[in-house]
């Protein structure tokens, strides 16, 4: 009895803020909803549409390539950036280091977007003011589809990488020293440590840091909205913000919740197949 | 950019409803034509408004105006800060399916005929009768395109009114008298100029004094319309039945658009600057807006440094008008209180009072937008925002509006960033209008 006292605020919040919106959803997936009128049944014609959705593919491609681009950069750098900061020997700056490149983390997306609005404004910008000083002509970010989607993984790269530092910091001061001294011990150079030892010892944190990344940032959503409202030419419009657009400017709610079970869908099916394909990286001690 | 705020289309009206019921002028209103229960001078009433910081200060002083004089109503204002209409619709909406009560609803053009095909509205033919010489007084005050275009473009299905028109915006440019002078270009005395006028005026500012003549954007209201129809272009036809959007006179306007920015007299757009920064520092030489600047220009303390013309036109004067409409819903439990609101919004007082305070919108009564109370601490010219309404053209509105707004800006800013040609750009961009209009 105690325990189940013990768990049910978490129970209580988990039911009427995750399960009770998710079965909401799938019912509304069966009906088409415009929020001022009453809901009619259509059955699976949402989903019907939604397959049948020539946008769906663009939509797709721009989420999973922002996605992978955010794995990557995150766990490169976040790696490097914690292998760097561990290094330090002066505790002060080690410190001030760690505050230095968490600190955008802390910053809402609001002030994030907005502030680098500001900073990549294609002519009062101060990145197209200092490339100009010496004759680099920028592209403008914003307007250029080219350009759009790697502006926003660059502002997402900013704003979150300090979560990623960190985790990785914590996976890296978790790797026992005495196996690392061993290996220098018997020949093995700063690489080989790296590769044989550290990495291989670090594969749990990043393992958990890719599954984190990839479910935040497939449902990348508050920079676009602010900056680029999923244009230049739907190159910025990623899944969940196009369930928004059908969702609260289309007023298709029943569509809208139609690709929400979809986002969860592909989600879940990625996550099963990370947990599935563990086995052949992580190495378990 | 804070100035670039204001209309756009929009077409999720979030319930627009919200009584308000006049009863005052008619010395206690009598029975409610609705049969609801209830005199209409105590209550409370929740209202939303689309409206920043600096714009809720101007309300909140006309809330407390209204309260003097019906202490008895409790007003719980509360403003949303949106980019545009449409996103404010979004946001009502999404409150109303929430399950909040909201009385009263500022709607805009974007969204009036929206709710009215809903059926959600109440007819104010029963109020309107109640108090029959308070609102003729009203229609006779205001301008006679304003009452045609609530008739023809806000009304239920069978003819009922459904609205009562408030105030409205017009598009005009604000000019900054120190960087024309500083480049010896003429303001135009009749506030009359034309595009060859303005892209000459526009080079000779930037080689004088390197001052952007306006800044260049893709809003529907602010940016797109104004160019359109001064050169007899729109978006949409008369009755907003039939897209019009890649006629060659709207393909010229879109190419002018972009000329500003192909030879540097605007700057590029997608990024974000202080817009009022720069009007002050003298690196733009105008701003465009409606009403809305002006709260901006007095802060700047520029009203004596501006002075307002109309848009260079093409082929004659043009501007996109959009108005606020009052409305009673069918299910609110305050109507008669409401329409007591309605009531003031309507009256001379609460006009002159919004105007004076530094209100948003031009005043729907003429003669509160010709006194003192609205040209007054205003720049010279502002007469100019209620004379467009003589050429102006109701902002085109159907019932996708969000998503034909959306299809109209992003075809507007390829244009106008160079990243697609206006031609096949905006013939893209009428295949996706008329899908809109066929599929309601």
């Amino acid at each position: 009895m105690a325990g189940w006292l013990f768990v049910s605020p978490a129970t209580l919040l988990f039911l009427i803020f995750i399960a009770g919106p998710f079965v909401f959803a799938i019912g509304l997936a069966l009906f088409k909803w415009d929020l001022l009128t009453d809901p009619e049944f259509v059955g699976f014609d949402n989903f019907v549409k939604l397959f049948s959705d020539p946008l769906l593919p663009r939509v797709l491609g721009n989420t999973f390539i922002f996605a992978f681009a955010s794995i990557v950069t995150h766990i490169v750098l976040g790696l490097l950036l914690a292998i760097a900061v561990n290094r330090v020997i002066s505790r002060s700056l080690s410190y001030f280091l760690r505050v230095a490149i968490f600190f955008p983390f802390l910053i809402s997306w609001a002030a994030v977007s907005l502030l680098w609005k500001y900073v990549l404004d294609p002519t009062f910008g101060f990145v197209a003011q200092y490339a100009g000083m010496i004759g680099i002509d920028t592209p403008n970010f914003f307007t250029d589809p080219a350009w759009a989607l790697p502006a926003i993984i660059f502002i997402d790269l900013w704003h979150t990488l300090g979560f990623t530092f960190i985790i990785m910091l914590a996976g890296l001061q978790t790797v026992p020293t005495d196996l690392i001294e061993v290996a220098r011990t018997d020949g093995a150079n700063a690489w080989q440590v790296f590769w044989r030892v550290t990495l291989p010892l670090m594969s749990p944190t990043m393992f958990f840091a890719v599954i984190i990344t990839f479910i935040g940032a497939f449902q990348i959503f508050d920079p676009i909205q602010i900056i680029t409202k999923g244009g230049p030419q739907n190159s910025t419009t990623t899944i969940v913000m196009y369930l928004w657009e059908k969702g609260f400017q289309a007023f298709q709610m029943g569509y809208a919740a139609a690709v929400a079970i979809l986002v969860f869908l592909i989600v879940m099916g990625v996550t099963l197949l990370q947990f599935w394909g563990r086995r052949r990286w992580v190495y378990e001690a | 950019m804070r100035f670039r705020r204001g209309r756009t289309a929009l077409s999720v009206l979030a319930i627009a409803t919200t009584g308000v019921l006049v009863a005052g002028c008619s010395g206690g209103g009598g029975g409610d034509p609705s049969g609801s229960a209830g005199g209409g001078e105590s209550g409370e009433l929740t209202f939303v408004y689309l409206g920043d910081a600096d714009q809720q200060k101007a309300f909140n002083a006309l809330f407390a105006e209204f309260n003097k004089k019906n202490p008895d109503i409790k007003l719980k204002a509360q403003g949303i800060p949106a980019g545009n209409w449409a996103d404010y619709s979004n946001t009502v909406a999404t409150r109303l399916a929430g399950g909040q009560t909201i009385d009263i609803i500022q709607v805009a053009t974007e969204g009036q005929r929206l709710f009215a095909s809903k059926g959600v509205l109440e007819d104010l033919g029963p109020y309107i009768a109640q108090d029959q010489q308070l609102v003729d007084d009203y229609w006779a005050d205001i301008s006679p395109k304003l009452k045609q275009f609530n008739e023809e473009f806000a009304s239920g299905p069978n003819g009922e009114v459904l609205f009562i028109p408030g105030g409205f915006n017009t598009m005009v440019m604000y000019l900054n008298r120190s960087v024309f002078e500083a480049a010896g270009v003429e303001i135009p005395a009749d506030g009359n100029w034309t595009w060859e006028e303005y892209l000459a005026a526009g080079h000779q500012i930037k080689d004088k004094t390197g001052a952007y003549i306006q800044a260049a954007g893709s809003g529907y209201f602010i940016d797109a319309m104004p160019w359109l129809t001064t050169n007899g272009a729109s978006t949409f036809n008369a009755d907003w039945t039939v897209p019009t959007f890649n006629t060659p006179a709207a393909v010229a306007s879109a190419e002018m658009a972009r000329q500003l920015v192909a030879e540097g007299l605007s700057p590029e757009p997608g990024g974000q600057f202080d817009v009022e920064a720069a009007y002050k520092q003298g690196k733009l030489a105008s701003l465009t807006g409606g009403r809305w600047p002006n709260i901006g220009i007095r802060n700047l303390d520029m009203v004596d440094e501006t002075v307002i013309v109309n848009w260079p036109t093409k082929v004659a004067n043009g501007s996109p008008v959009g108005w606020d409409a009052w409305n009673i819903a069918k299910n609110s439990k305050n109507k008669e209180t409401a329409w007591t609101f309605i009531k003031f919004l309507m009256s001379k007082e609460a006009g002159e009072y919004f105007a004076s305070i530094g209100g948003t919108i031009v005043p729907a009564r003429e003669s509160v937008a010709a006194s003192s109370f609205f040209l007054d601490n205003a720049p010279e010219g502002s007469i100019r925002l209620s004379e467009a309404m003589d050429y102006a053209t109701p902002i085109p509105s159907i019932d996708r509006g969000a998503e034909a707004q959306k299809v109209i800006e992003e075809a507007w800013l390829t244009i106008i960033s160079g990243q697609g040609d206006a031609k096949s750009t905006l013939d893209a961009a009428q295949a996706k209008l008329e899908s809109l209009v066929a599929n309601k």
